[in-house]
């Protein structure tokens, strides 16, 4: 017991006295809390620039630009005398969208008959896609169905069955979990969930690979492999119980994304969490040994990890044999989650199968540090053999 | 030593040291080459299918008329969702959602059929799933098509029951309907969008890494720096024998992987393939002496390696793929100017799938070259404030009494 509290606190102050660990799970645990998710802080696009080709030039189609204009989705920052010209603007990026609206606009709405309108909108970034879009056409709707009515209340139908006339079926789409739509509110639950696995996964990494520099550690007597283990582990469950509930609770409270889970319920889940990806940072550091090469192979690691966690990509179009491959990492199921105990409210029993996946990964990987322990440890019987250190 | 007469030192010397280091060192080549490719496919078998079809939703019908089943069938024969379940209540329905099973779930109330019929306008509603915002809006926009579909049949029979003459009812179905045209990616696939914005974000990080790790490698002491000098006959000539390798390398893994892009997911070609070509050179040359930088400015290596993680590890969401850089704040949008990934994905979006017109395609390149040619002169400036210190620590250590004037 005294082997596993001395194993435990020789880990938790090496967290804090050698340097690279430090960078990684302290400092950079800092950095990216506050760096990461400045792009997403604006939540929404807002006033995506657009330009407007009048061929009509009535109060009907001056009306209907007014109106796309009024939309915070979108603002109508020109006007231009054709297609050709509204192009270059696009490809010059000051625009990202077109809106046609042919001659005889007013004149075919007054009479009743189609009257539609042409939008070419940029769909190389489709956030800005979906905006354009979804203004326009929302305010196509709109107009409809009021010069409908007015038009039928016109031929003297009664008010009441002229609106049910032109829109008998109300479709009310409710957005839930997130009601804003917004990209903070959707990317950052799970990309913090992602940077609390690169960097534990790093400094465990790290820790493995680096000697021990203090020299009062150096005449002890070393623990056993299933006792260092155990008390690494609780020294990152213990560095973990405060840095995770700050990521994953207070970070968002900052950020005003809405979490509507206990926190209790995160923090059962959060255990198999850190122990799978402490036990998978024990393995890279068994196999690239230095640190150096931690680093450089965890580094671009993370951008992959997140695709084909199923969270930006829905894992329906993911082919399965990658599906099944990407349960080997934790955040595959720690994201999911997450994400299901915090965003959506979830109780644990909803998340059994990523809690359990948690579990068997914690075991399945600390069970390989434990054996790669016991192989390192055998020829170590009379002094440290100290392995030559290689450049690479 | 006997070698020694016959090496002359200088650009190719350096050069062919380091094509043998990485011969030698599988680990160096591995990350350069079999890393990033394996990422790369890794990333074309998961967007492999381009669009995300039939997404399950589920269906809480509570009419069980023709009309509730018309809309039913409307909605399952969208290409964007599939009726998955029909559940018996709204809270089955919720546990589906959270469970991760449905994505959304239409609800038909009672009376559907009998109130529309009335006049009654009754609600239809759609619950969907936005936590999952890409998942959740092409549910929606499945949903959103179907209903007004079926809703169109019913506004004619409507008409036509209150006496309205047939033509006149049919016209005026969709008073403004919106032509809507896609520019550049009319189907909306994510390969072109994504993955094609992805693999080079991915290099991004590896080339500036790795070009930290290797150059760090021989300037991590004064000796080793003075090794190379004297290796390259000089500083600059040592410095670019070092970094040429890993530039082909670069190209090659970037070439590839379009090539891959190009043939193998039949991205477009509208633009200059050789604009391209040189905007994808100025990165990889902006990323190298940026890594270079590193190493030149921090040590130990390992310093100079997390830093350049830091810079770049996080550079996606800058970069303005998935969340436009229009919409950013002061701070992730100035950040992102200074990413050369923001500029090489610009050029490479002008020359892919817009075909930008050549004379409005320079802005992204000149941008990139001003990259590039800040950080050669950085590092430039660096080697030789180095070298400057080490000849006067040298000229200290053999005349330390006598100020010679040089």
């Amino acid at each position: 017991m005294s082997e596993l509290l001395e194993a435990f606190r020789t880990e938790y102050r090496r967290i804090f006295t050698v340097k690279p660990v430090f960078s990684v799970l302290i400092l950079g645990t800092a950095f990216y809390a506050f760096f990461y998710p400045q792009p997403y802080l604006n939540e929404a696009l807002r006033d995506v620039p657009i330009a407007v080709v009048d061929r009509d030039r009535t109060p009907s189609s001056r009306d209907f630009i007014r109106r796309v204009d009024a939309t915070p989705d979108v603002a109508v920052i020109e006007e231009l005398p054709d297609i050709a010209s509204a192009e270059r603007e696009v490809f010059a990026r000051r625009i990202d969208g077109i809106l046609v609206i042919p001659q005889y606009f007013e004149r075919e709405l007054l009479h009743g008959r189609p009257s539609p309108v042409a939008l070419y909108a940029d769909a190389s970034y489709f956030l800005i896609y979906q905006r354009v879009a979804g203004a326009v056409v929302a305010v196509a709707r709109g107009t409809a169905v009021e010069v409908e009515s007015a038009r039928l209340i016109g031929l003297g139908v009664d008010p009441a069955l002229a609106a049910a006339a032109t829109d008998p079926l109300r479709l009310t789409a409710v957005p839930v979990f997130n009601p804003e739509g917004g990209y903070a509110t959707y990317v950052l639950p799970a990309a913090f969930v992602l940077l609390l696995q690169q960097t534990l996964l790093m400094g465990v990494a790290l820790l493995g690979t680096l000697a021990d520099t203090d020299p009062a550690e150096a005449g002890r007597r070393r623990p056993s492999p299933v006792t260092a283990i155990a008390g690494k582990l609780l020294a990152y469950l213990a560095l973990q119980a405060i840095i995770l509930p700050v990521y994953l609770i207070v970070l968002p409270y900052l950020y005003g994304v809405p979490r509507l889970g206990g926190v209790l319920p995160i923090l059962i889940f959060a255990v198999p969490f850190v122990l799978s990806v402490a036990g998978l940072g024990f393995v890279v550091a068994g196999i690239f040994r230095q640190p150096v090469r931690v680093s450089l192979v965890l580094a671009a690691a993370g951008l992959p990890l997140f695709m084909i966690a199923g969270f930006s990509w829905p894992s329906e179009a993911i082919p399965p044999v990658i599906r099944i491959l990407s349960y080997l990492v934790p955040s595959t199921s720690a994201i999911d989650g997450f994400v299901k105990l915090s965003q959506l409210g979830a109780p644990i029993s909803v998340v059994n199968p990523q809690f359990f996946t948690l579990w068997a990964l914690a075991f399945f990987y600390n069970f390989i540090a434990l054996l790669q322990a016991i192989r390192e440890a055998k020829p170590l019987t009379p002094v440290v053999a100290a392995r030559t250190p290689r450049i690479c | 030593m006997l070698a020694r007469s016959r090496i002359r030192p200088g650009f190719w010397l350096v050069f062919w040291r380091e094509v043998d280091w990485l011969r030698r060192r599988p680990f160096l080549l591995g990350l350069t080459t079999i890393v990033p490719l394996a990422q790369m496919a890794l990333l074309a078998a998961v967007f492999s299918a381009g669009l995300a079809t039939r997404l399950p939703i589920g269906v809480l019908d509570l009419d069980s008329s023709d009309l509730s089943r018309t809309i039913i069938r409307m909605v399952d024969a969208t290409p964007d969702s599939a009726v998955a379940v029909r559940v018996g209540d709204l809270a089955e329905g919720r546990g589906l959602i959270l469970s991760g099973k449905i994505h959304g779930l239409l609800m038909l109330p009672r009376d559907l059929q009998r109130d529309v019929f009335a006049g009654r306008r009754p609600e239809v509603v759609f619950f969907y799933n936005t936590q999952t915002l890409t998942t959740g809006s092409l549910t929606a926009r499945g949903v959103t098509a179907a209903v007004p579909t079926a809703a169109a049949g019913i506004r004619l029979s409507l008409r036509s029951a209150q006496g309205q003459p047939m033509e006149s009812a049919e016209a005026d179905l969709q008073p403004i309907p919106v032509q809507i045209h896609a520019l550049f990616n009319p189907t909306l696939n994510y390969v072109y969008f994504l993955l094609a914005a992805l693999i080079p974000s991915i290099l991004q990080v590896i080339m500036v890494t790795t070009s930290s790790y290797s150059v760090g490698l021989d300037v991590e002491t004064r000796h080793r720096l003075r090794v190379l000098r004297r290796l390259g006959g000089g500083l600059w000539p040592a410095m670019a024998g070092k970094i040429l390798p890993y530039t082909i390398l670069f190209m090659l893994v970037l070439g590839l992987s379009d090539t891959l892009m190009f043939t193998g997911f039949g991205l477009p070609r509208r633009g200059q393939a050789w604009l391209l070509i040189v905007a994808g050179l100025l990165y990889i040359l902006s990323c190298q002496f940026l890594g270079a930088l590193l190493a030149l400015l921090l040590k130990p290596i390992a310093s100079a390696v997390s830093i350049g993680t830091l810079l770049t590890a996080p550079a996606f969401g800058f970069m303005g793929i998935g969340f436009p850089r229009l919409g950013m704040n002061a701070f992730a949008y100035a950040y992102g100017a200074l990413l050369p990934g923001t500029w090489y994905l610009t050029a490479r979006i002008d020359q892919t799938v817009r075909g930008t017109p050549i004379d409005l395609s320079w802005k992204p390149l000149l941008i990139l070259l001003a990259f590039a040619l800040a950080f050669v002169g950085l590092v430039a400036w660096r080697l030789d404030s180095i070298r400057s210190s080490a000849d006067r620590s040298s000229r200290a250590q053999t005349a330390p009494l006598v100020e010679v004037p040089s």
